[in-house]
């Protein structure tokens, strides 16, 4: 209670974040990348490599989150979620993806992807009209 | 056929001395002109010759008459009675397109009578039409649908579905640019009248009576004539369309450009139809002193040559010998850089479709330059007065002169497939001007009969001294014409041939002053122009002259090899086909086909017309004379005009004629030019007289455009399968 | 501007003087109108009749008039544009007659371009869909001169010799019009 009142278990708190983070440049490179260094429970990882954290003491609509694969770097974003972790992080659903009875699971389901645009995988538009000149091929030379 | 084999004999009768006296005889009865006769239409007087018709009386003051049938250009049929209307005591309505008018007469067009009349005829001809609009090419430019709308019934008491249903006819398959739906066939014999009037082929003609009559070929077989696809515009309804225009476009949604045809020397008027940046079709515009209203099938169907073998992008040869896509800044520099390079050994030579903009421009950049050897793909005999005097080069007595001569000679030309509405108009005057009809050269057919004088050059000779037959005929003819093909005055004894010919026609006497006896048919568009402007006719500078540069203006005909030039002569050809210049080329400047620029032609009668903008060029390609334009000025000898408007100030400086759209500045000087032509050096050679284009499958693939044409390529095909037919004659 | 009001009063005088117009006037039965008194002019003094009078009047602009810099067409439609004037030829694929016999002004064509999508075709030419009629070559002229357009006119030889046609001909038994096919 002492130790609450005067708040040094924020200190143990940011010490265990610290911890959790795997050291102090971990953290600082944490910070960096999401501006955020909170502490929470890892509940699960998807099988991209992002990992989910909840934590309830803070309030909703802050007590879930996502920390995206290192693979990703800076280049993160909120389509790389997957759509089995979208309901329980936008808290549609408060059972976990391997928990939800309710969510089918079939062969044909397709692989997510995240959204390719501005990237070089993005949908291009092309033409679909058959060009009106046929341009003239000169001839190979013997 | 009994009537056919009476009418040659008749035909043959026709040539005798008798015939000609009588003929000669009600030549002179017509001077006098008859007294004007007063009719009324509903009730405004007009005064007309005798023998007008009801419906010409009414065209006069204004008031159309509907018809199917009747068309001005053809004879009276007067079988879809559409024209019928009531006159004054009369107690049946009279067809308006096949009854004279007599005097006094008070017609009625908008009676009671004839209102009932005529939608009495639109529902017998709808009871047999299907109600296939929606999918019609015809729909939106229909007679038919047109009339039944202003003076049909409203309702239909066509109820017969179930029983016997509507007519339906087989369709017939005429060749690869007439599309038939016989069932649409309304039996208004127009395509038959002007197959055996105006094209001078009786194929086509009607079987069965009544109900059970059908426009056909008798026997299925090609439509073979140089003016087929003018029955698609004749159609009153949609029984004949055209086969490359089906299901493509519709007539609303379509944009119409004025412009002229430059697949011939004759510059037909046409419209062009534009849709999306892309010509749909080609039709003729009205031009009463070239084309009337027809359109030759290579002007008309060769517009899919347009789409293909397009140059689209600049091109050089790079170091393997490979023609290579660039841009237009490399492509200028590098061929800028070796004209320069060049200095005064440089030559042109402008092909068919060159036109007088693109000419001008060139021939300005070449005499900055310090060279002249501007030469013309086709060539014409510099002897005697060259082309120093126009009337030795040009169509002198214009188009629309050839149906009021009465006796034509023909020297080395074959006008059906070089100039077929020239031809047209000479078919005209055979059929209603009595007019004969002599050739020298080939035999031929020009779907006319026509006296063969052999293919012997002397033979000009012997007619001059009045040791041949037809001397004696040449001189009484009071309006005598004689028609010189380009192509024989490209024989090495050219000179000797066109001074022979001059001296021929100096020997007729015409009984108008004005008239003029010497013709000579070009076959490309661009030659007029170019020898106005100053080319030089023939190649020959460009043999002689050891260039380092060779600048080809639209030359495809392979006049010139690479082996006729130094082996270190640098090629650029500029122009809109992937053609035999392309092929020899260095360099490759795309330009404008004459669909896609406001250009300058001149016809062979030295008519200066203008295309106008239909698209834009493709691709990269530009307008001709700004290509040059930009050339001249990185070549360092910057040409002073900047737009249209100052090219055309400077064709206007150099020969006026030129920016005085449609109007012909008429040649003179025959005499000197007769005179001067007594100089000629060369002499006629015994090589008989020859023509290149002698049958239907020689007229559809002559130049650049028409060889990249699928459409052409398919007609002559089709000719050469109907010739093995055994049912072609 | 003046010659086209003159116009205008030429016109209505056209149309009273005109056939249909008097036929109306004639057939239709006189009916009674009760004749409207104008008081107004009864109660104004001299000075303000003529006042009145002048207003009614037209007012005359010496020369030429031209409104392109005030119609508010951009300048690169009015210093680069050429108008044609032509008299629009009959259709050759049909014989009605009723929408030709005047003359139109068109632009030049401009480039189109083509949807990279759909291959539609668009335009930035506020010109191109834009075609006048006028019953005479001097008025579209005026019209053109009155814009600002730089013009040519397109000859049209549409004038054709009337020749009697004869249904006769085609059975003559020596004249080469005789039909062979029927």
């Amino acid at each position: 209670m002492v130790i609450k009142y005067f708040g040094v278990d924020r200190f143990f708190t940011f010490l265990r974040t610290i911890r959790d983070a795997g050291g102090i440049r971990a953290s600082l490179y944490k910070l960096y990348r999401f501006d955020n260094l909170r502490p929470g429970t890892l509940v699960g990882t998807d099988k991209f490599g992002n990992k989910y954290f909840e934590n309830p003491t803070y309030f909703y609509g802050r007590n879930r989150w996502v920390e995206y694969a290192p693979q990703y770097g800076m280049e993160y974003d909120g389509s790389q979620v997957p759509a089995e972790w979208f309901g329980w992080l936008h808290y549609k659903t408060d059972y976990l993806p391997m928990n939800d009875p309710t969510r089918p699971k079939y062969k044909w389901m397709a692989e997510h992807t995240e959204n390719l645009s501005g990237t070089p995988g993005q949908y291009m538009p092309y033409s679909t009209t058959r060009p009106k000149i046929e341009a003239w091929v000169p001839s190979k030379c013997k | 056929m009994l009537r056919l084999t009476i009418s040659r004999v008749l035909n043959e009768a026709k040539s005798s001395p008798k015939h000609l006296f009588v003929a000669t005889r009600s030549q002179s009865g017509e001077v006098k002109k008859p007294e004007k006769i007063e009719v009324f239409i509903d009730d405004k007087s007009v005064l007309v010759e005798p023998g007008t018709t009801v419906l010409q009386a009414a065209a006069m003051i204004g008031i159309e008459i509907p018809r199917f049938c009747y068309h001005e250009r053809l004879a009276v049929a007067g079988n879809c009675r559409m024209c019928l209307v009531e006159v004054e005591k009369s107690p049946k309505p009279v067809a308006a397109c096949a009854m004279p008018v007599m005097k006094g007469w008070r017609i009625k067009t908008d009676s009671e009578m004839t209102r009932r009349a005529r939608e009495g005829i639109m529902e017998f001809l709808l009871v047999n039409h299907p109600l296939d609009c929606p999918i019609c090419d015809q729909g939106g430019e229909c007679d038919l649908q047109d009339q039944s709308m202003a003076f049909g019934s409203d309702r239909s008491r066509f109820t017969d579905i179930d029983f016997s249903g509507k007519r339906a006819v087989e369709d017939k398959d005429i060749g690869p640019l007439v599309k038939t739906i016989m069932t649409r066939c309304i039996h208004c014999t127009r395509c038959i009248r002007f197959a055996s009037e105006i094209a001078g082929i009786n194929d086509l003609g009607t079987t069965g009576r009544g109900n059970d009559m059908q426009v056909g070929t008798y026997i299925e077989k090609l439509f073979m004539s140089e003016l087929s696809g003018n029955i698609i515009d004749l159609c009153p309804v949609g029984a004949l369309t055209s086969k490359p225009y089906s299901f493509t476009a519709r007539p609303w949604e379509i944009r119409k450009v004025d412009s002229i045809d430059v697949l011939d020397a004759v510059g037909s008027n046409i419209v062009v139809s534009t849709r999306t940046g892309e010509v749909m079709r080609i039709v003729p515009r009205v031009n009463e002193e070239i084309n009337e209203e027809w359109l030759a099938d290579k002007s008309r169907f060769s517009y899919d040559g347009l789409k293909r073998q397009r140059l689209v992008t600049p091109m050089l040869r790079d170091k393997d010998g490979e023609l290579k896509a660039v841009d237009w800044e490399a492509a200028l520099v590098t061929v800028a850089k070796v004209i320069k390079h060049a200095g005064d050994k440089i030559g042109v030579i402008a092909g068919g479709f060159a036109d007088a903009e693109a000419l001008i421009a060139l021939k300005d950049l070449l005499n900055r330059l310090g060279s002249e050897a501007l030469c013309t793909e086709h060539t014409f005999p510099l002897d005697g007065s060259g082309t120093d005097l126009r009337s030795s080069y040009l169509l002198n007595n214009k188009i629309a002169g050839a149906e009021e001569a009465d006796l034509v000679l023909l020297v080395g030309t074959n006008p059906r497939f070089e100039a077929p509405l020239l031809n047209a108009r000479l078919r005209k005057g055979w059929v209603h001007n009595e007019s004969n009809v002599a050739s020298i050269g080939p035999k031929i057919d020009l779907t006319y009969e026509h006296e063969h004088l052999g293919d012997n050059p002397s033979v000009l000779q012997q007619i001059a001294c009045g040791q041949h037959q037809f001397s004696k005929k040449l001189k009484a003819a009071k309006k005598p014409l004689i028609i010189v093909g380009a192509e024989t005055l490209e024989r090495k004894d050219g000179g000797a041939i066109l001074s022979a010919v001059q001296s021929l026609a100096a020997c007729t006497q015409p009984e108008d002053s004005h008239w003029k006896v010497l013709n000579v048919l070009h076959k490309v568009a661009s030659q007029v122009a170019a020898l106005d402007i100053g080319y030089n006719p023939g190649i020959d500078k460009i043999r002689e002259g050891n260039l380092k540069v060779l600048f080809l203006l639209g030359a495809d005909e392979g006049a010139i090899h690479k082996e006729d030039l130094p082996k270190d002569c640098f090629i650029i050809y500029q122009g809109h086909h992937g053609d035999q210049g392309a092929n020899i080329a260095d360099a490759i400047l795309p330009g404008a086909a004459y669909t896609e620029k406001q250009a300058t032609y001149v016809n062979t009668e030295g008519r200066a017309q203008q295309t106008l903008v239909a698209v834009s060029p493709p691709g990269r390609a530009r307008e001709d004379w700004k290509i040059i334009r930009a050339l001249s000025e990185i070549v360092g000898a910057k040409l002073p005009y900047d737009n249209l408007n100052q090219i055309r100030d400077r064709l206007d400086e150099i020969a006026p004629h030129l920016t005085k759209y449609g109007a012909v500045e008429g040649a003179n000087y025959f005499k000197q030019a007769e005179q001067l032509s007594k100089n000629t050096k060369t002499a006629l050679e015994s090589q008989p007289i020859d023509v290149k284009i002698k049958e239907l499958q020689d007229y559809y693939m002559t130049d650049s455009i028409s060889r990249a044409s699928t459409t052409m390529s398919k007609c002559v095909q089709a000719v050469l399968k109907q010739k093995q037919s055994k049912y072609s004659n | 501007m003046s010659s086209n009001l003159l116009r205008l009063k030429n016109l209505s005088k056209c149309s009273i003087s005109s056939n249909w117009a008097a036929r109306a006037f004639s057939t239709s039965a006189p009916r009674q109108v009760e004749p409207t008194i104008k008081n107004d002019i009864a109660l104004l003094n001299p000075d303000e009749i003529e006042h009145k009078k002048k207003m009614q009047e037209l007012i005359t602009v010496e020369g030429t008039t031209n409104l392109a810099p005030i119609s508010g067409v951009p300048e690169e439609h009015i210093r680069e544009r050429r108008v044609r004037i032509y008299e629009p030829p009959k259709n050759c694929m049909q014989s009605g007659t009723s929408n030709i016999g005047h003359w139109q002004i068109d632009f030049d064509a401009r480039e189109r371009w083509e949807n990279p999508l759909m291959g539609w075709c668009s335009s930035g030419d506020p010109l191109s869909n834009m075609q006048v009629d006028f019953s005479s070559k001097d008025e579209a002229i005026e019209y053109c001169e009155r814009n600002g357009w730089q013009w040519f006119v397109q000859k049209s030889s549409l004038e054709k010799k009337i020749k009697p046609k004869s249904y006769g001909i085609n059975f003559s038994w020596n004249k080469r019009t005789r039909t062979s096919t029927k």
